[in-house]
């Protein structure tokens, strides 16, 4: 949360996570180079601007994976959620590495001919009909143009004025990236080798990614048809359960007939109903806790007041709101969603409205 | 309307993360415990993801050192230097050394770069010269990459011992498989000079005038060379450039130019294998 921009918003966080990637990536590289230097020697050499382009490229492509795995994994389990909170720092780094490799792969394998570089990634192959002969560098950089979008639009500057729907969706782009980069090189470097770790590798890979996703969105799909689906009135309300089956400054997640989710929260003896959808990423505030009266996202930390959705000042963000009953003993929240920062009567935890 | 069920993860009090606030004990050790393993996995992915890279093959680029070579300079199909083999040549570690009883040795002459080829080469045709530079060697073949300086390849003005001119002895028509690499590059100056990952140097390296070599396997296993001309026995026709670095199956006239073997092609007999 800011008033301002600023290029980044440094916190002990962030340098800790910062240089845990700078430290994995150096960690990556050194190994990569050490072995392929220490087990290819003398005659039997492989060049070293090969070698840095392929530990560059392979560096590049673990921590897509990385990121890739984030989010289902902070889904899963909510301990990995300090490993989303810096996440667009790790694509940025991850988009360098990727620069780097493009960098040093253009300049050996494109440079010092008859052409231009440029021309010569563009022209030198195009078979494009062809699996075998594929130019797979397209897709190489394709994927480099995604995530340089990406990159550059990681600030919250672009979040803003984006708007938070148009941001997510470019930024979803990023696994239509991780198809291209997968072609790039199955391709590429895995059609050159012909060898069986590398096949490997990426297998486990995309396997690891597809089954994180999988499972989060099993877990997903089970709490949702499970938590509080029950309708009554008409379709309006939506039931939510026992005031005590809301953990104190906790959340119990419900979906409105639609689909949409209700983040219905318990403080102070007050409950109150929030979309659980940040406006600041999408986090989910459901899974978030109120601290210091305030709703707090668990992504990212962005605060909003439970009664009528708004930041504390000097903030300015918005989230919609749901009016709230307790009928029975039960709580109840309307589907319909107010305006976002419509403040609303909390109702009372031990029995109707504060 | 029937109750839900208390879901007891809800009830108990998971640590809460907020980026700009302290973080919770147990998630530090969570964190201290995850980092460390991810970091570890990280190095494991790496030593697996060099150690599957496959053995580029012996092959030397002897850039520390430039030398001087004296010969017969021989223009067409490509620049090349017919050279008296030195007696006790000491430059090529065994490996290297080539199994051949030949009284001339043949160097593809080249440019820095991914060019071959300079002013005036048509003149020095049959000529002796006096060639600086670099060797490269791979499989007993052996090429000279020229010092930039334009006296890097000059008339020799003193006699030398010529060499015996190679003779051009028709083989027949023959069918090849294998993979049309720059020799450059496969001669040593990049490692792997071959496969997918190579094939736009390769095509940058020919069309720059590098010779193009196929490069195929006898019945042991064994390189087998062989220097690729058009069909009038001048330089590959760049109908043949799509094909470079590609598995291919090409058919054409084989003749022996002394120790080479040189293919004369034409583009429409090479497919993709």
């Amino acid at each position: 949360m800011s008033t301002g921009y600023v290029a980044v918003q440094w916190s002990r966080h962030k340098r800790l996570y910062d240089a845990s990637v700078a430290i994995g990536i150096a960690i990556y590289l050194g190994a990569f180079v050490g072995v392929s230097k220490a087990f290819w020697a003398g005659e039997h050499g492989i060049s070293d601007e090969v070698i840095l382009i392929r530990a560059l490229g392979s560096c590049a492509i673990v921590l897509l994976h990385i990121i890739l795995c984030i989010g289902p994994l902070a889904r899963l389990d909510p301990r990995f959620i300090p490993i989303l909170y810096n996440r667009r720092h790790l694509g940025v780094i991850t988009f360098l590495v990727a620069l780097a490799h493009a960098t040093v792969a253009v300049g050996y394998y494109h440079g010092f001919g008859v052409l231009n570089p440029f021309r010569s990634l563009l022209t030198s192959n195009t078979n494009f009909s062809s699996l075998r002969a594929f130019p797979f560098e397209i897709l190489g950089l394709l994927a480099l143009l995604i995530m340089f979008l990406m990159a550059a639009t990681s600030h919250d500057f672009w979040l803003k004025n984006l708007s938070a729907s148009t941001w997510k969706r470019l930024h979803m782009l990023v696994y239509f990236a991780y198809g291209l980069l997968i072609g790039h090189v199955a391709l590429g470097a895995l059609q050159a080798d012909r060898g069986s770790i590398g096949p490997a590798l990426m297998f486990s890979g995309l396997c690891i990614v597809s089954g994180l996703h999988i499972a989060a969105g099993l877990k997903e799909y089970r709490k949702d048809r499970g938590a509080g689906t029950l309708v009554v009135d008409a379709g309006e309300w939506v039931d939510v359960g026992a005031p005590d089956e809301i953990p104190t400054d906790r959340a119990r997640t419900v979906c409105a007939p639609k689909g949409e989710r209700i983040a219905v929260f318990r403080s102070a003896g007050s409950i109150s109903a929030v979309t659980n959808i940040c406006a600041h990423q999408g986090g989910p505030i459901g899974e978030g806790k109120v601290i210091d009266g305030c709703i707090t996202c668990p992504w990212h930390g962005w605060q909003y007041r439970p009664q009528d959705g708004c930041s504390p000042p000097p903030f300015k963000e918005k989230i919609a709101t749901y009016q709230v009953r307790i009928v029975g003993g039960r709580v109840q929240v309307n589907a319909r969603p107010l305006p976002p920062g419509t403040p609303t009567t909390p109702a009372l935890a031990s029995g109707g409205l504060s | 309307m029937s109750a839900l069920p208390p879901r007891p993860s809800a009830l108990s009090e998971p640590p809460f993360y907020v980026g700009y606030l302290p973080v919770p004990k147990p998630l530090a050790a969570f964190l201290w415990l995850a980092v460390p393993i991810a970091l570890s996995i990280l190095a494991i992915v790496a030593i697996a993801t060099a150690r599957s890279q496959r053995d580029p093959g012996g092959a030397v680029w002897n850039d520390a050192k430039a030398r001087e070579f004296h010969g017969i300079f021989i223009a067409r199909p490509y620049p090349m230097l017919l050279v008296r083999p030195t007696e006790g040549d000491t430059s090529k570690p065994d490996s290297l050394k080539r199994d051949t009883t030949s009284s001339s040795e043949l160097f593809l002459l080249v440019e820095m770069g991914k060019h071959a080829g300079r002013d005036g080469l048509s003149a020095m045709d049959g000529k002796p010269v006096v060639a600086s530079g670099w060797t490269l060697e791979r499989d007993g073949r052996r090429m000279i990459e020229l010092e930039p300086d334009a006296k890097a390849l000059a008339l020799q003005e003193t006699s030398i011992s010529v060499p015996p001119t190679p003779v051009i002895v028709p083989r027949g028509r023959v069918t090849l498989q294998g993979e049309i690499v720059d020799s450059k590059c496969y001669l040593g100056a990049m490692k792997p000079g071959e496969g997918k990952t190579h094939k736009a140097c390769a095509t940058l390296c020919i069309r720059g005038g590098i010779p193009p070599v196929l490069v195929t396997r006898d019945e042991n296993e064994a390189r087998v060379y062989y220097l690729l001309v058009d069909p009038s026995g001048g330089p590959l026709d760049s109908g043949a450039w799509p094909f470079i670095g590609d598995p291919v199956e090409v058919t054409g006239d084989f003749e022996l130019l002394g120790e080479f073997r040189v293919l004369k092609l034409s583009p429409r007999d090479i497919s993709r294998r």
